[in-house]
């Protein structure tokens, strides 16, 4: 089933198919499945499918259930034009990501799931009143009609839409759930989750001036300084949701595009979470991912498979990195032609900091993998065969080089775009990322950035986003 | 901006919304803001209750009887859906403090956050 959503909506990417249909007849619930939602749609189905099949042992029917219940809360919130319907869908998908995120059910990721809900309950809630002061103005629930309405409703629908996907400020809990999460649920937050809120956001941009002048802002604001704490941060997997919350801060500059960046770094995310620990020990291992990769002591899966997990993992944070004959280097030029041109040098600083960050997760995930495998990995020609053999044995070695080969083959789906200047950029980009990593190993090394844990902070946020959004909507006009 | 009486009468449930966002940033222990967050959730359904009955107060139900002054139907059908899903909201929320509070029973953020 989830194949044939995949397929079906990679069918239409790219082209301008738009079906809008009406649920009980007149006055009824509207959708409308558009260019909008044909990327969000591919992107989740198939990073649902990759999560399915790395972690099939793992998988009670409890949590299969939860993944399909999030599934369909996705695809009305991607499909919906109905501020409603859109309210009742992302409520729908917090509840199953909480279920996600307790999965693990020891005291500290019940707490962030607790941070968690408390705070999408309170972004909600604002949503809402957001939501009932359009109402007065315009009559309706529509998401077009939202052009009559006031500045406030607006700023105060926005900053619920942020919280819930996940962008700076309003996303501080990004990188405390997914470093407390298990991996299956982390991969599936990251892939999916936070995609959901990224197409209503891009809708209202769309339509309305004021809020793609401000999107800009919060997302410059918030992939720049997502960036820098995700240099900054010595665990790897709270500066993957660091990094999340910076990519999607770009995946805003640009409502043409968001959703098809989403898309890409969606499933980026879920195979680098996926493959983040090795087999091994990530399914006893009691610690937080982060805990996990120092203590890589029995090992009991073929060190091909292990290679294969590892090779993934580069390609995987290439491909963010924006590297090219990668899928994330298609995306990232299109949002960078499309983006207006301030926002530009800030955008190429992002593109740099990121570069770093995941040159620093690669060059951790292989050291600890050499120190694993030292003895292995001699180069005689009977082990390579064996290695092969090994490659080909398991399904799970089959997701991983699909995924990979399919990560490199869309690519090719643009080829104007690879021109000698970008080529050349996203190369020099990522040299230099590497550079500046080594440059700042030596800051890590102490107590840099605090994590934070406050329930103050993350309560507190949206309202602060609110004003913020409001101030410039009224007096600063950016 | 002039105060009408439909104005007026949303003062409380602003007032309302907050006295709960106050208790939500000032709380200590994990009761007291599921609580706040209860006002809040509270005072948003009032306010839709509110606008849907600017019109009028009646039952939008036609029979023998015809009144002039019917009270929205629109909102308050979905406000249904805010009701249902604020509980439910509680329910889990209650159930993570449940299951919290066996090994710190005064549920405070101090010992939580730590």
């Amino acid at each position: 089933m989830l194949l044939g959503y995949a397929a079906a909506s990679f069918q239409y990417i790219g082209t301008d198919v738009a079906y809008q249909f009406t649920l009980v007849g007149e006055g009824g619930i509207q959708f409308s499945v558009d260019a909008y939602s044909f990327p969000l749609i591919f992107g989740s189905c198939i990073t649902l499918l990759i999560v399915f099949g790395l972690f099939l042992k793992r998988f009670s029917h409890y949590y299969y259930q939860i993944c399909l219940v999030l599934l369909t809360a996705l695809l009305i919130s991607f499909t919906t034009v109905d501020l409603v319907s859109m309210f009742i869908s992302l409520e729908l998908l917090g509840f199953s990501a909480f279920l996600l995120i307790a999965d693990r059910n020891d005291k500290k990721s019940l707490f962030n799931a607790f941070q968690y809900l408390i705070g999408g309950g309170i972004a909600m809630l604002i949503y809402l009143i957001g939501v009932v002061q359009a109402f007065t103005f315009t009559g309706s629930f529509l998401l077009e009609d939202l052009v009559k309405a006031p500045e406030t409703a607006l700023c105060l629908i926005v900053a619920g839409l942020l919280t819930k996907s996940g962008v700076f400020l309003c996303g501080l809990w990004v990188p405390n759930i997914y470093s407390h999460a298990n991996c299956q649920s982390s991969a599936v937050l990251a892939g999916c989750v936070t995609c959901a809120g990224i197409a209503p956001i891009a809708r209202m941009s769309q339509i309305l001036n004021p809020i793609s002048d401000s999107m800009v802002v919060i997302g410059v604001i918030s992939a720049v300084i997502a960036a820098i704490y995700a240099v900054f941060e010595r665990e790897s997997g709270r500066a993957l949701g660091w990094s999340s919350v910076s990519q999607l801060g770009i995946a805003i500059l640009s409502p043409t595009y968001a959703c098809s960046y989403a898309m890409q770094h969606g499933i980026c995310k879920a195979l680098l979470f996926s493959t983040l620990v090795s087999g091994s020990q990530s399914s006893q291992s009691e610690e937080s991912l982060s805990h996990a990769t120092n203590h890589n002591l029995g090992s009991k899966i073929p060190p091909a498979q292990e290679l294969m997990r590892v090779v993934v993992f580069i390609v995987a944070s290439l491909s963010i990195m924006g590297f090219p004959l990668l899928a994330g280097f298609i995306t990232k030029n299109w949002v960078k032609y499309d983006i207006p041109y301030e926002a530009k040098i800030i955008f190429a600083t992002t593109t740099l900091l990121t570069s770093t960050v995941y040159a620093r997760l690669i060059f951790d995930r292989l050291s600890t993998f050499i120190k694993q495998y030292r003895r292995d990995l001699s180069l005689s020609s009977s082990r390579l065969l064996k290695y092969f053999r090994d490659i080909f044995a398991t399904p799970t070695n089959y997701i991983l080089l699909i995924s990979v080969v399919s990560l490199v083959v869309a690519s090719f789906t643009a080829p104007e775009l690879v021109t000698f200047t970008s080529v050349q950029s996203a190369v020099i980009s990522a040299i230099l990322g590497g550079i500046l990593f080594v440059s700042v190993v030596g800051i890590q090394a102490d107590e840099f950035v605090k994590p934070i844990t406050r329930t103050l902070d993350l309560v507190g946020a949206p309202f602060l986003v609110a004003a913020l959004l409001l101030a410039n909507l009224i007096y600063l006009k950016i | 901006m002039e105060l009408t009486p439909e104005k007026l009468r949303l003062i409380p449930m602003v007032v309302l919304i907050v006295i709960g966002c106050f208790g939500l940033l000032n709380s200590k222990t994990m009761l007291r803001s599921l609580l706040a967050l209860d006002v809040i959730d509270t005072a948003t359904i009032s306010i839709f209750v509110l606008i849907a009955a600017t019109a009028g107060s009646q039952t939008p139900i036609v029979s023998a009887t015809r009144y002039n002054a019917y009270s929205d139907p629109y909102p308050q059908a979905i406000i249904l859906t805010a009701i249902v899903i604020g509980f439910a909201t509680q329910a889990l929320l209650c159930a993570i403090a449940l299951r919290l509070g066996r090994r710190s029973p005064m549920l405070r953020y101090r010992d939580l956050e730590k």
